[in-house]
């Protein structure tokens, strides 16, 4: 069925922002506690390293034509009607930034080429709609130039990390990654508690003992499922035992990294490398063959 | 008299005599440097859209196509594609038909095209009307058009009107034109007079040549190195990062298994699976 396209509403989703990122989580993090007072030079400063890096965020920011394609292909857009939720929009949030800094045709006439002073105002708008992308990549599939904007939301939101701007909801979740090893904050105590607990369930269900080993040195594989799984999502976590018994392959999960996502996508490369790292960190620990991971 | 006759000949001189080189300089100096600052700028990570092409050869055909198909505005939008895709075919078959005004003598083929490009050329306006239309009707794509937007229709609209009235009720004359540009191709500047239609037409050619590589009119340059289009989807193969760095953990988020040694107690000795 197709999906309605809703009337340009300019604004209606500009009051809808994230609680700002805590000290303690940013300190864990490796970025600024808090805001950086010279944040603007921090940024530019953050973002020609990141052009200099990301040939997809340079090639993004310069061919856009605004044919409008992706326009209505954003749940965000959809679902709100906010005009600066349109993929195109999103992006020219960065790209007018881009423009003013770093292009020549934007240095020597602005109005034109739309380039715009990266100020307070600019950065609330960027606090605002670069956390009302959910990175899924849709527009980049209905561009004829594969633009694909959730590199240019990652981008924006590594230049506001390096000054000190986040959200509570993403660095909080990194924060207890370095903590506990997953996003919910599961300890290793109850980690174990609730692979035993499922053992139980399982026992009772179908009369069979079918092991949820945890930290298991030695075993041919290492999972690493979303901790939801054990947490909500139990059926899951059951299946995964079952899978492994039936095909009789060892395996196990780790207290040090049980968390498929990577929270670390949505704030900056250093934390996305870091989370990662600890899946091949616990894999080499635990001597395993294999790593079964996914979210 | 004398005098204005004489600055309208430095005039016409640089328009026709020196302004041709430097645009042409600009128009392909300026895609280069484009494509090097493309080109020299690292691919870090592998974004290849879903579905990927797993080969080289998968790639080139991903690229042939997204070239002469446009496949994905074909699926995002039919009508922009109609305009978009027409546009670009008739401004090729322009182009070609126009080669008959740089080579000397004219290839068989290009004469053989004459008569049926020229509908090209009439029917051309139509994609560009629409597609300007569109910009002002759509409230979306009103919100996001920039003054540029409009101005790189509005002079392809110009360009093409000032051919098609010159080819319609204005006829100039195409030996002097020819002269002129051999002339230029040669090195060799020669002083014609040509009409005031042609010598606009001439003009806002050289305009769009000169902001050409600056502006998103390099968008089909781009598409070729755009790395979701042009990355293959074979995972089997390990991707390097060139500008990869290491991480550390600090003392804030420095957590192994040994921090929860006291808590799991003899438990968290490892258990054979």
């Amino acid at each position: 069925m197709p999906v309605s396209v809703p009337e340009v509403r300019t604004g209606a989703s500009s009051h809808q922002k994230c609680h700002p990122a805590k000290e303690k989580d940013m300190v864990k993090i490796d970025l600024p506690r808090e805001r950086d007072r010279d944040w603007k030079e921090t940024m530019l400063k953050k973002m020609a390293e990141v052009l200099d890096r990301y040939r997809s965020v340079r090639l993004f920011l310069d061919i856009c034509v605004k044919c409008g394609a992706c326009a209505d292909k954003c749940q965000f857009f959809l679902g709100t009607g906010d005009p600066k939720n349109m993929p195109v929009a999103r992006a020219d949030l960065l790209r007018k930034v881009y423009k003013r800094y770093f292009t020549l045709g934007g240095k020597i006439w602005g109005r034109a080429n739309e380039a715009e002073e990266l100020d307070e105002r600019v950065l609330d708008e960027w606090v605002t709609y670069f956390y009302q992308c959910s990175q899924c990549r849709r527009c980049s599939v209905f561009c004829p130039y594969g633009i694909d904007t959730a590199e240019i939301t990652m981008a924006a939101r590594e230049i506001m990390a390096a000054a000190g701007v986040g959200t509570k909801y993403v660095t909080e979740v990194v924060a207890k990654v370095y903590d506990t090893g997953n996003n919910l904050g599961i300890g290793p105590a109850a980690w174990k508690d609730m692979s035993a607990f499922l053992e139980e369930d399982l026992k009772e269900l179908e009369g069979v003992d079918i092991r949820f080993p945890v930290d298991a040195v030695g075993a041919e594989v290492l999972l690493v499922p979303p901790s939801a799984d054990i947490f909500a999502n139990t059926d899951t976590m059951i299946g995964y035992a079952k899978m492994f018994h039936g095909a009789g392959i060892s395996w196990t999960t780790s207290t040090y990294c049980n968390e498929g996502g990577n929270f670390g996508l949505f704030l900056n490369y250093a934390n996305l490398k870091k989370i990662n790292n600890r899946i091949i960190e616990a894999a080499r620990r635990l001597k395993v063959k294999k790593i079964y991971w996914g979210e | 008299m004398h005098f204005d006759f004489a600055l309208l000949t430095m005039g016409k001189t640089f328009f026709f005599g020196i302004l041709p080189y430097v645009t042409a300089g600009i128009f392909f100096l300026g895609i280069l440097y484009r494509f090097s600052v493309w080109m020299r700028t690292p691919v870090p990570l592998r974004i290849v859209t879903t579905p990927g092409p797993k080969t080289r050869t998968g790639v080139l055909w991903r690229l042939i196509g997204d070239v002469l198909w446009f496949p994905n505005l074909f699926k995002a939008d039919r009508s922009l594609w109609v305009a978009g895709w027409s546009f670009h075919i008739l401004l090729w078959l322009v182009l070609l038909r126009h080669l008959r005004y740089f080579l000397y003598p004219v290839p068989e083929w290009v004469a053989g095209i004459q008569t049926a490009v020229l509908y090209a050329g009439y029917f051309i306006p139509i994609p560009l009307i629409f597609l300007l239309a569109r910009r002002l009707v759509i409230d979306r794509t009103l919100f996001v058009s920039i003054l540029g937007d409009y101005a790189a229709l509005i002079l392809l609209l110009s360009i093409t009107f000032s051919g098609l009235l010159m080819k319609l009720f204005f006829r100039t004359d195409l030996i002097d034109v020819k002269a002129l540009i051999h002339g230029l191709i040669h090195f060799r500047v020669l002083s014609i007079d040509v009409s005031w239609l042609f010598t606009f037409h001439f003009l806002f050619v050289t305009i769009l040549l000169i902001t050409f590589p600056f502006s998103k009119l390099m968008h089909g340059g781009g598409l070729l190195l755009s790395p979701t289009r042009n990355q293959r989807a074979s995972f089997e193969e390990r991707f390097i990062n060139p500008w990869d760095f290491s991480v550390d953990y600090n003392d804030h988020n420095l957590s192994t298994p040994e921090k929860y040694r006291e808590t799991l107690g003899e438990s968290r000795e490892g258990e054979k699976g």
